[in-house]
């Protein structure tokens, strides 16, 4: 406890035209529940990506619990889980053999892998669909069998994106409760999210980005301040405060149609 | 760019229109007229595609027009219209199950939330429905076919409606096995089949081919019988009718042409029908079953037990699984299985083929290799986020290789063995067989190759097999690795050639076998061993190419 998961310098990245990232230096603590915001198109999928070695930048680096992701890939590939977003599972196979493919090649012996995933697929409520292909899941399902393939070798930092996207909330209820498990157990999860009351209940560390640049970040009590929620303090950093065009919009709801 | 003001999707139909209902119909061939020019604009790749396949249809249109034509007055004129309009309605028949949602206009599901009435509805669907080129090549046929028959005022007369009706009969098929199928084709496993349904036409299109040889041979006359029954069958009858007027024999043009309204009038019911049912009803798609299986638990699959421990059986098992799975997979390897089985046992059958055409199998499965992380589509970083070595990379890619020969060794091989049986050659077979495995091997070095260095998006959705952009990565991963293996597989077409050339040559053919082989799995595991560095190295750059589906 106490040393950093992740140290980001510099990190810059342009697709075109557009510049998504636009220099981050960032230190994550280890052991924390730390949320990165930002709002839509902000760069936290680039960022991530980036984090997590599926996206190489253009420039700057990024270490994972001390190792570099792109000098040493071994180290790192082993110590992270990631649930991205966006991007497919392997959905023509059913849940239970998208985890035992994964655990399989993560390199964990197969009993191990049947163990962990007859666990997980318990836990995340999953035991039911479990022989259903993972192309029928529901939103909610999948990011579940994501996060069970995420977890499922035991890495010391979990990366999410988006994990609550569309979730129903009894799932989103379930997720959540892993997720406090295993930060509880030490681990360290980063996760991005757009909907500020989730971060604020759940995150005791945040990141505020905006526009490829980090506006804010320290321990969530620092970044909300004197703002009476995370909300608010959110919107102040990323200037999007008494933008209101109600005057308008003066024949909406009105007696005439 | 005044175009676009006004005629944007939803914004026409949204309008409340106070004064006297404005119809439906141009409205909805404007939003049509939109659409396909919103389309055009979104890419040049894609402009130049359309305008090339529309130059292209009118071409072979217009060449239709001609023969048809030049048809007018020979015996079998009235056979081969009615038999060509009989096709081109199949045709529209089965359209919709094959290229599934391709019209926007026509989904009610876009339609539902807009007060519209069934019937107006209808008739400006079907309005809609014959702008593109597929309506225009379609007039342009039955036009031909109609100048074809007519002969006298009364078949002049007769032509104009049934022209018409042939036409509208052809688009109201189309769209009523549409939206009869909607419920299907919005489903997983309907659009599953339709993909593979694309497969019905490489492997038709080969029996047509056959079958058109021999009848080439016998002449059109068999067909008589056949045209006589179609020209009584709807739209054909409209053709039929213009026949029957030009002989004189009015009461059954009437008749025909009474056919051919009566069955649009019943296709345009069933469509009003269908269609206001899907508006009404839920999406098949979204309903959940209710049960859910638990009961069967941690089932061992038999396939896995007979693969080896560690990535390369875990690789292999999710290969194979994916071959039987998922439908573009699925569809590529049965097209590479039965063109590689077609192809030389047609030709052999023909007595045209020689041996060699048994190395079309080898060739066919083989290409199954290139882009294998494209198959993989955007869940590729399962894969990336798991190879932290060349070593990774070179199992990841050996396994991918070893399940794809498990398939293909027995089969080409198979293919081989029963080709020779059909020729009687068989002092050739172990040439070759030596020469298919060799050929095998230096597809799978180069499928190995391109695999890392000229990956590929393949859309999840539709027929086709490149995203839009990536046309040209596709042929020089394809194409060019195609040509790189003939090369690379020239030592032992050397020898071949030798031994059949030199005088006593063909006494070493037995040994084209053994060393054919030797050399396929040589040039395999370089290939294998020269792609893993290069895949372990481009992870992200892969990744990006292939998430684009």
């Amino acid at each position: 406890m106490g040393g950093v998961a992740v140290r980001v310098e510099g990190l810059w990245k342009r697709f075109g035209e557009q510049v998504a990232v636009a220099g981050i230096d960032l230190e994550l603590p280890a052991g924390r529940f730390i949320g990165l915001v930002g709002p839509n198109g902000a760069g936290k999928t680039t960022t991530l990506s980036m984090v997590t070695g599926l996206l190489r930048p253009d420039r700057g680096t990024v270490e994972v619990v001390g190792h570099d992701v792109w000098r040493d890939p071994a180290q790192v590939k082993a110590r992270i889980g990631v649930l991205p977003e966006g991007l497919r599972l392997f959905e023509r196979l059913s849940g239970r053999e998208l985890l035992g493919y994964t655990g399989r090649l993560r390199g964990l012996p197969g009993a191990e892998v049947d163990k962990r995933a007859t666990q997980l697929l318990d836990v995340l409520d999953l035991a039911g669909a479990q022989h259903k292909l993972v192309v029928d899941y529901s939103t909610g399902m999948r990011k579940k069998i994501g996060l069970a393939a995420a977890l499922l070798h035991n890495p010391e930092v979990l990366f999410l994106d988006e994990p609550f996207e569309g979730v129903d909330p009894v799932s989103a209820q379930t997720i959540r409760g892993v997720l406090e498990r295993y930060t509880a157990s030490g681990a360290t999860v980063v996760f991005s999210s757009h909907v500020m009351e989730l971060v604020e209940s759940l995150c005791d560390w945040v990141a505020v980005l905006a526009a490829g640049r980090i506006r804010a970040h320290g321990p969530l009590a620092e970044v909300r301040g004197d703002a009476p929620s995370l909300q608010r303090a959110f919107l102040e950093l990323v200037g999007a405060h008494g933008r209101d065009a109600g005057h308008d919009l003066d024949w909406l709801g009105g007696g005439d149609r | 760019m005044s175009a676009a003001t006004g005629t944007g999707p939803g914004v026409p139909a949204a309008s409340p229109a106070p004064a006297p209902a404005t119809s439906v119909t141009p409205v909805l061939v404007r939003l049509k007229l939109s659409l396909l020019r919103n389309g055009l604009r979104q890419s040049a790749g894609r402009r130049a595609a359309y305008l090339t396949s529309v130059v292209v249809v009118l071409l072979f249109a217009a060449l239709q027009l001609i023969g048809l034509v030049a048809l007018r007055g020979t015996a079998h004129a009235a056979t081969v219209t009615v038999l060509l309009v009989a096709v081109l309605a199949l045709g529209w028949a089965v359209m919709p199950l094959f290229f599934p949602g391709g019209d926007e206009t026509l989904d009610p599901s876009r339609l539902v939330m807009l007060p519209l009435r069934p019937r107006p509805l209808v008739r400006a669907l079907l309005a809609a429905s014959l702008v593109g080129i597929g309506p225009l090549f379609t007039l342009c046929l039955l036009a031909g076919s109609v100048a074809a028959v007519a002969h006298g005022p009364a078949a002049y007369a007769v032509a104009v409606p049934a022209l018409v009706l042939a036409l509208l009969g052809c688009v109201a098929l189309a769209r009523t096995v549409a939206a009869a199928n909607v419920r299907l084709l919005t489903s997983r496993r309907g659009r599953d089949l339709a993909v593979l349904s694309g497969l019905l036409i490489a492997v038709g299109a080969q029996v047509v081919n056959f079958g058109a040889q021999r009848l080439g041979s016998a002449g059109l006359d068999p067909l008589d019988p056949v045209a006589g029954v179609l020209r009584w069958v709807p739209p054909a009858s409209a053709i039929g009718a213009v026949d029957s007027a030009g002989d004189g024999a009015y009461g059954a043009a009437a008749i025909q042409l009474g056919l051919a309204l009566l069955a649009l009038l019943a296709l345009l019911g069933a469509w009003q029908r269908s269609l206001t049912r899907l508006m009404t009803s839920p999406d098949g798609s979204t309903l959940q079953p209710a049960g859910a299986d638990r009961g069967r638990t941690g089932r061992s699959a038999g396939l896995a037990r007979l693969l080896p421990a560690g990535r390369t059986g875990t690789v292999m098992e999710r290969s194979l699984r994916y071959v039987w799975r998922d439908p573009k997979t699925k569809a590529a390897w049965v097209t590479s299985l039965a063109i590689g089985l077609i192809v030389p046992l047609f030709n052999a059958l023909q007595g045209t083929g020689s041996l060699y055409f048994a190395c079309f199998a080898a060739g066919m499965l083989g290409i199954q290799m290139y882009n294998q992380f494209g198959q993989d589509t955007s869940a590729f970083w399962m894969v990336a986020l798991t190879i932290s070595s060349t070593r990774d990379a070179y199992v990841e890619l050996r396994a991918r290789a070893l399940a794809l020969l498990v398939i293909t060794l027995p089969y080409a091989a198979l293919v081989t063995v029963a080709t020779t049986a059909l020729i009687g050659d068989w002092h050739a077979l172990p040439q070759v067989l030596g020469l298919s495995f060799a050929l095998l091997g230096a597809m799978l070095a180069t499928g190995a190759w391109s695999s890392a260095l000229f990956p590929y998006s393949i859309p999840q959705e539709g027929h086709k097999n490149v995203v839009p952009g990536q046309a040209g990565l596709a042929w020089i991963s394809v194409f060019g690795g195609m040509v790189a293996a003939a090369l690379l597989c020239s030592p032992v077409i050397a020898l071949v050639i030798w031994q059949n050339v030199a005088s006593g040559g063909d006494r070493w053919a037995w040994l084209t076998l053994p060393l054919g082989t030797a050399y396929g799995a040589l040039v395999a595991y370089a290939g294998l061993r020269l792609a893993a560095p290069r895949t372990a190295r481009r992870l992200p750059e892969i990744l990006a190419a292939v998430s684009k589906g």
